[in-house]
């Protein structure tokens, strides 16, 4: 069994490998393509361009700007004058953190709900959990920022909050925990995450090979562990870090957190490109790795979905 | 195998087989789509309680029930219930235009990939792959960047990232079409295909599907302009959007005054739960997804 699974993994982990490097060229043309599109050169004066040795036609500029972000260049801050890559590793692993430890959140929440409701269909508990979960993905989640913050400085008198990089007092782990906290109740994907989970879920636990096995007494649970947990759990997940990212930037925001949504803000607000570029490129990547991760685990379960 | 049976069998109205819950969902969604409108309208014809740009000095951030301020006032003395009912111009408008640009794009795109197949369905899914590669908000910072926008272009950008899931469901439909008898039986009268495609396929099977998304877009882009302009990146004070007052009633917020920013949030959470419970209770009612 093992055995067998391992050979359309890497079979498949190839292609797929191909796949992204293929999405995240196009990821690069498409960021690319908006920033050449935008209205401004600030090398229009006569001669410049030829002094600089800048190419002039866009497939040159592509391709000099493209070989040296393939070797780990990405510029330089216009506003900082920093470079914008070890930037970018700086303040990325704080939206890491931020981001993963979310999404753990929202998973520990909605499995539980999720599961209840797969297994004894709808009761009086697990639909007010629903609704409950229905609201709390409707709140703004700046707003839910600031009642936090209040409560903390308030109820507890923990001040200053706003602060990520100041937390070396006590409590330091407190200050990083709230704003994943913040970010993994109210980020808006609770209430899809439970639909999805209990869908595929109770999908799973009325097919008739889990009706063989409850008829034998065997364990339902074990059989219908893959298919109707494991690869429905991977799946939404990589479908929200997207989500996630983006009520990073707006957590981030909040809580003034030094991640990549901070940088992203004040990018736009100053119209730096290349930071603005390195991000985008850099959360691409991110949302691919995640996707490329579930591909492998639903491969890794399902060994036939290779020979397609 | 299940729902083919189930098809065959005779069904009840729509109404008495539903589920008491969907029903209350469904009836919230429409609740909140006709409140939205109305405040549309009211607001598109300046029919206000008050001036929303009139200030009073001596009632700042006055609490709701306050006589003559149904809402209360913001921090400049406005009154809140007149921004708030304006505030609905800044996405009305801009979410339609995002919704039409998703469901038309994303029905071509999933006709493309559904109907004629082959290396179209390729490309089709290679657009949506990298459409979805981006988080909406970092692709729309990119563009704030780059073009300094308003919010319609912002919107447009929202329409064409909302395309691969219609495009998606449309091909997915179609797949599932092609077998039946029906199609085939369109085909060997000879109707053009066009007709097969607009009138048997995308309009007796997925109009329901297509309204479906549609509430579900509206959500999508009240968040996206809310956070916006709570970013600042949107409609800028004094013209009020719900994002700006939740932003500018935040400096109030730590002494405790709480309603400035909590009445447009609370705008915010209503109006997005009830586009998405429209939604979700639609999409449980006419396509039953979730109940056996």
């Amino acid at each position: 069994m093992k055995l067998a699974a391992v050979k359309p993994v890497s079979r498949v982990l190839a292609r797929e490998l191909a796949v992204t490097a293929l999405l995240l060229a196009g990821v690069s043309v498409v960021v690319f393509a908006i920033l050449y599109l935008a209205p401004g050169d600030p090398l229009h004066a006569l001669g410049v361009r030829e002094a600089l040795g800048v190419p002039r036609t866009w497939h040159g500029q592509y391709t000099a700007w493209f070989g040296r972000v393939v070797q780990g260049d990405f510029g330089n801050s216009i506003r900082t004058g920093l470079p914008v890559l070890p930037e970018l590793a700086r303040v990325g692993v704080n939206t890491l953190y931020l981001t993963l430890g979310a999404l753990a959140l929202t998973l520990a929440i909605a499995v539980p709900i999720a599961v209840h409701a797969a297994v004894h269909g709808d009761t009086a508990g697990n639909t007010a959990a629903t609704i409950g979960a229905y609201i709390l993905s409707a709140v703004p989640v700046f707003w839910f920022g600031y009642i936090v913050v209040y409560v903390f400085i308030h109820q507890f008198g923990m001040f200053p909050l706003i602060s990520g990089t100041a937390a070396k007092q006590q409590h330091a782990w407190l200050y990083f925990l709230v704003p994943i906290f913040v970010l993994g109740t109210a980020s808006g994907t609770l209430a899809e995450m439970i639909r999805h989970l209990r869908e595929e879920l109770s999908r799973v636990l009325a097919e008739d090979y889990i009706r063989t096995a409850r008829a034998k007494g065997a364990p339902v649970w074990r059989h219908a562990f893959k298919e109707g947990f494991l690869i429905p759990v991977t799946e939404i997940m990589s479908a929200k870090i997207p989500f996630l990212l983006g009520g990073a930037v707006i957590v981030e925001q909040v809580f003034n957190w030094p991640g990549m949504g901070r940088m992203a803000w004040q990018a736009a607000q100053d119209r730096d490109f290349p930071v603005i570029m390195g991000i985008a490129l850099v959360a691409a990547a991110f949302v691919r790795s995640g996707n490329l991760l579930q591909r492998v685990v639903f491969t890794a379960v399902n060994p036939r979905a290779s020979k397609e | 195998m299940r729902y083919e049976q189930a098809d065959n069998l005779p069904q009840l109205p729509l109404l008495q087989r539903a589920d008491a819950l969907d029903l209350l969902y469904v009836s919230y969604g429409l609740l909140i789509v006709g409140l939205v409108f109305a405040s549309y309208l009211m607001g598109a014809f300046g029919w206000l309680p008050h001036d929303p740009r009139a200030m009073n000095v001596a009632l700042i951030n006055a609490a709701p029930f306050t006589p003559g301020h149904l809402l209360g006032t913001d921090f400049l003395g406005r009154d809140l219930q007149s921004r708030l009912i304006l505030g609905i111009q800044a996405y009305f408008i801009p979410g339609l235009l995002a919704i039409a640009i998703s469901i038309v794009g994303g029905s071509v795109l999933g006709i493309l990939a559904g109907y004629r197949g082959g290396s179209l369905e390729t490309l089709v899914t290679y657009f949506a792959n990298l459409v979805d590669s981006f988080p909406r908000l970092v692709l729309i910072l990119l563009v704030i960047a780059a073009f300094k926008p308003d919010i319609y272009y912002v919107m447009v950008v929202v329409g064409i990232t909302g395309m691969p899931v219609i495009a998606n469901l449309v091909a997915g439909k179609i797949a599932f079409l092609r077998q039946k008898s029906f199609i085939e039986a369109a085909h060997a009268l000879g109707l053009p295909a066009h007709t097969v495609i607009l009138k048997h396929i995308l309009w007796f099977n997925c109009r329901a599907a297509l309204v479906i998304q549609a509430t579900l877009g509206m959500a999508e882009a009240i968040l996206i302009e809310t956070s916006l302009s709570y970013l600042g990146f949107g409609v800028q004070e004094p013209t009020p959007s719900w994002g700006n007052m939740v932003q500018a009633g935040a400096n109030y917020f730590l002494q405790g005054n709480f309603w400035p920013s909590t009445a447009p949030a609370a705008a915010i959470l209503a109006t997005i739960l009830g586009f998405q419970l429209l939604g979700d209770g639609l999409n449980n009612l006419l396509e039953g997804k979730r109940r056996r």
